[in-house]
């Protein structure tokens, strides 16, 4: 059981003076001293709460480093949280409070791709950037993107490209898929088909594919039907609780001891991980967007003993995009030399920042961070933290995933 | 094909947990007549309460069968002491509201206590592992929430027409003034009855907690769920909830298979069907709780 | 005497909402859109709970289509907003008038659960029929057209789109309050109070309800219109029967009993979910506690308990 997180660094009382001094849109003044504040969005409620949770702990711990080594301007960095409720207009309503009321000066976060695709076109309106740190849908680096939005953490097409890459080098030739009846399920596979493809011609996309409702519960019927149809490999992008229940089901049911090639796109997620332990059975290949054992650099040894004693997890890839994002926040506003949202904008596009992934850039072209997933085969147990190794772990390099400005359809 | 028996089964184990959940609720309607929003919150917290017995206290899983339910029936009795008696006299929509605001207030509770994590609760050594049925494998568990369904089935219809109690629910169901009259403390029947409820609710919870990921909100999902169940069956008609189960136990179990693209429209469907050609539920008739 | 006291306050509160934009923070037009646009959708649902009795939990399914038409049509034809609002409400009608012809056959908990069965499969559309409403992402990044009839509004202006809400809500909300005081208005009052007697006069019940299940309907769709161009999105939340719940929590809140009630609770509603929510991620606990409150010694509404006491009811 665990206390729950209380915001004790946050100026709640900021809303009132902000309210009484009646600030308005873009008035902010940037002032020798006060304080540079980050508004965040993620989902603190609900089903999903515990992506909320990691981000928040993520951020929480940027900010207390950035602050104990002087802030950034020398200022010191607060940030307010908001609740999205994993709705799209209750993520507008947040972020325009967030940038009128409480006087942020850079947004963060998102959870979902439902929410991002809502929120994104609003953001140009609101005067400051967002960085995105876990929705993965193409669509906001994409048709969707504007100047004033990036992201930092894995997109769809950077971690299928990964997958079409790993699934080339297997035996598998037919393939099929269990993914979750929404935008997320159903893009996961037609990236991975068509990059697949691309590598290799002669592999079978099936037509018998398997897209439960989000929040099913049961998937044995659907388990029953993929083992049915008798595949080489089955791309499987459940996640979250959704992932906790196939994965035990499809143990009981023997799917993996059919010699399917099982890759697993949100698998190496920590909070299934830890959930599943030994139920994670060994030989499948799981992917995350951050593996917080696959970075050999100084900045990602210390974000993981810092956030592990501190917690008592090892990061998940929501806390570690959490974290970069305050990081690529420092960098520009000190490059810009100023909070002011146009700077920091102009800052961010094309920018190289060390984050635990390594270095990363924000393309100029569609906002994209060049970061690539790690997919690694499980293996034995990682008994410190009850979770399943990875081995062999493969990190995809940014550049090699990260399909050019011209295909993800982006007109800044 | 051969997997078609294991489905079925497959179907019947979703259907029995589903009845457990959803005879419940429909008790509670058929007594109370309140429709509680918050059924589902208590089946929630009979898993999340199994959780701590076996995960935290590291004690065996059977002892939660007995201690979970009950600890639900306690709350539930605080409850209706506290809130829900006030509004028994009400229009029905005050019980609704007030059974919705419970909902909010447990599923925050609950996060606040355990946190927003996946939590899993391993089945006891005897539930685990799987058999064969015509070639396709199906867990022991599964059978597990078979025979409890089945217990439960019996042991509800053996208490509605063989005892005393049970006679007086549905003296209770039928006229509160003229059981009052007649010498039953009816003030402590509806106590207890909405007790029952929750104990039931929290079996559910507890049957569920070793095969169902356990997170917040996990409650909610199910609550319209048995609404759809009990409205098939039949708003207060006890044999009508286990024929609802098995119908939307058959729709999950089948459904999602063979008509992946009308899955989610289908239990609607059924259930606007049955309201429409049957108001009264295809096992209807009020009072028969 | 009393009679006029709510015109005086009636007038009092337009005031104070065709001058908001000059005295609260700039967030707060946003949060008076929001309440305005849910104001309406309440209202029009009073309509039904409130003035014929009939408890429903699909309104949001005409709420969201709206949504969804105007935020197809700005997105595939870029139509002035006008236009497009009353081709929300032509389709709120349509599907309102096929929903309800078969839910006022059912009374009570019946029609509730059958409006709560028609609301989700019109959101199980919304949500797999991807080709057509693009999935859970819904219809967002539609351009913010001209408002039509040679009117020339700038309406990514939030405060010119306040000024376009308030109009169009005051002037919705007046016709609504026509109808509730028109003969048709007086005798869905007597439905809702004793529809026995009603059908003992020759009036026929059923088809009352479904004229009123329309009229709130259609408005509902009004609503769905201009909240999708407010937020730029509209997806299947929208459909939920969450989004179905939130009218019912403000009826109740404001009180059913009087015709401002939804539009003061609207108010509430929004308001504290505000408030809270930047307070404590711990927001469903204290909705949930005030919601309880209310319901045990409230039960009038707030607006209905004050104007119960100042009205000597």
């Amino acid at each position: 059981m665990r206390t729950p997180s209380i915001r004790s660094r946050i100026v709640r009382s900021a809303f009132a003076i902000a309210a009484a001094a009646g600030l308005a849109a873009g008035t902010a003044q940037a002032q020798e001293g006060e304080p540079v504040r980050l508004g965040a969005i993620y989902i603190m409620s609900g089903t999903a709460s515990v992506y909320g949770q990691f981000a928040e702990q993520g951020l929480e711990l940027a900010i207390e480093e950035i602050n104990d080594a002087g802030g950034i301007l020398g200022r010191p960095v607060e940030y307010e949280l908001q609740d999205s409720q994993l709705k799209a207009d209750v993520a507008i309503q947040a972020a325009r409070k967030l940038v009128y009321q409480d006087g942020v000066h850079a947004l963060m976060g998102i959870d979902s791709s439902g929410v991002a695709a809502g929120l994104v076109p609003t953001i140009p309106e609101l005067n400051r950037s967002l960085i995105i740190t876990h929705a993965a849908t193409p669509d906001v680096t994409g048709k969707l993107c504007n100047r004033n939005t990036f992201r930092i953490s894995v997109n769809i097409n950077q971690n299928m490209k990964g997958a079409a890459m790993v699934a080339a080098e297997t035996d598998a030739k037919r393939w099929t898929t269990i993914g979750p009846d929404y935008a997320f399920g159903h893009q996961s596979w037609e990236f991975f088909g068509n990059y697949l493809k691309e590598i290799d011609s002669s592999v079978e996309l099936m037509d018998q594919t398997a897209f439960p409702r989000f929040g099913n519960e049961d998937f044995t019927p659907f388990i029953n039907s993929v083992m049915d149809s008798d595949p080489d490999g089955v791309l499987i992008s459940l996640w979250g609780g959704d992932l906790v229940n196939f994965v035990r089901q499809a143990n009981n049911l023997g799917f993996f001891d059919k010699g399917f090639e099982v890759m697993m796109t949100v698998g190496a997620a920590t909070e299934v991980l830890s959930a599943l332990g030994k139920d994670m059975p060994e030989g499948v290949w799981l992917s995350t967007r951050y593996w917080f054992g696959a970075h050999d650099n100084p900045m990602n040894e210390r974000f993981v003993e810092a956030y592990a004693s501190k917690y008592g997890n090892p990061p998940s890839y929501n806390a570690e995009g959490a974290y970069a994002a305050v990081y690529a926040y420092k960098a520009a506003m000190e490059k810009a030399g100023s909070t002011d949202a146009d700077k920091v904008i102009d800052a961010l596009s094309g920018l190289t920042v060390m984050t635990p992934m390594g270095e990363v850039t924000f393309r100029e072209g569609d906002h994209q961070a060049t970061v690539g997933p790690t997919w690694g085969r499980t293996a034995g147990m990682n008994e410190k933290y009850g979770i399943r190794n990875l081995d062999p772990a493969r990190t995809f390099d940014g550049r090699d995933v990260t399909p050019s400005v011209a295909e993800t359809g982006c007109k800044m | 094909m051969e997997s078609f028996a294991a489905s079925l089964l497959n179907s019947l184990d979703i259907a029995l947990l589903l009845f457990v959940i959803a005879v419940g609720l429909n008790i509670v309607f058929g007594v109370l007549n309140v429709i509680n929003f918050a059924h589902g919150a208590l089946y929630m917290l009979g898993a999340y309460f199994t959780f701590t017995i076996v995960n935290i206290w590291g004690l065996p899983y059977w002892p939660s069968l007995i201690i979970a339910p009950l600890a639900v029936a306690a709350v539930a009795i605080v409850i209706e002491r506290v809130m829900l008696r006030y509004v028994y006299d009400r229009h029905i929509t005050d019980s609704l509201l007030l059974t919705f605001a419970l909902l909010l207030i447990i599923d925050d509770l609950v996060l606040m206590i355990w946190g927003p994590g996946i939590q899993v609760v391993e089945p006891p050594a005897l539930l685990k592992g799987t058999f064969t049925v015509f070639g396709g494998r199906y867990p022991v568990y599964g059978l597990f929430v078979i025979f409890m369904g089945l217990v439960m089935v019996w042991g509800l219809w053996a208490l509605f027409t063989k005892t005393r109690a049970g006679r007086i629910m549905r003296a209770a169901s039928i006229d509160r003034d003229m059981a009052q009259t007649v010498g039953i403390n009816v003030p402590m029947v509806l106590t207890g009855v909405f007790a029952f409820g929750a104990w039931i609710a929290a079996i559910g919870g507890v049957v569920a907690a070793p095969m169902r990921a356990i997170g917040p909100a996990m409650g909610d999902k199910i609550i319209i769920e048995s609404f759809i169940v009990v409205v098939i069956g039949g708003l207060g008609s006890f044999p009508g909830t286990f024929l609802g189960a098995i119908v939307l136990g058959l729709i999950h179990g089948f459904g999602g298979r063979y008509l992946p693209d009308i899955s989610l429209v289908l239990p609607y469907l059924g259930m606007a069907l049955v309201l429409l050609l049957r108001p009264q539920g295809l096992m209807g008739g009020r009072g028969s709780a | 005497m009393k009679g006029s006291i709510p015109l005086v306050v009636m007038a009092a509160v337009l005031l104070a909402l065709a001058t908001l934009p000059y005295y609260v923070p700039y967030f707060y037009i946003f949060v008076a859109t929001e309440v305005l646009i849910m104001g309406l959708l309440a209202g029009s649902y009073n309509l039904i709970f409130g003035y014929t009795g009939m408890l429903s939990f699909g309104h949001a399914a005409f709420f969201g289509f709206g949504a969804y038409i105007t935020a197809m049509l700005l997105m595939h034809f870029e139509v002035p907003l006008l236009w497009a609002m009353i081709a929300s409400m032509a389709g709120a009608l349509v599907l309102a008038a096929i929903i309800g012809f078969f839910c006022v056959r059912l009374d009570e908990v019946y029609f509730a659960m059958l409006t709560l069965a028609f609301g989700m499969m019109v959101f199980a559309v919304a949500l797999q029929w991807r080709s057509l409403t693009n999935g859970s992402d819904g219809i967002s990044g539609f351009p913010l057209p001209e408002f039509g009839l040679g009117i020339d509004l700038t309406l990514a202006d939030p405060m010119v789109y306040y000024y376009m809400v308030l109009v169009i809500v005051v002037l919705a909300s007046a016709v609504l309050y026509l109808i509730t005081r028109s003969p048709f208005g007086l005798m869905l009052k007597a439905i809702s109070e004793n529809p026995e007697r009603v059908a003992f006069c020759g009036v026929n019940e059923r088809r009352h309800r479904l004229i009123a299940f329309i009229i709130a309907g259609t408005f509902a769709g009004l609503s769905g219109a201009l909240f999708a161009p407010f937020n730029r999105v509209a997806n299947p939340d929208m459909v939920h029967w969450t989004q179905s719940a939130e009218p019912v929590l403000m009826t109740i809140l404001g009180g059913a009993g009087y015709f401002m009630g939804p539009y003061f609770g609207a108010a509430v509603f929004v308001l504290l979910e505000t408030w809270i929510t930047s307070y404590t991620d711990q927001w469903m606990l204290f909705l949930g506690i005030v919601l309880a409150l209310m319901v045990l010694f409230f039960r009038r509404g707030l607006l209905g308990t004050v104007l119960d006491r100042v009205m000597g009811r």
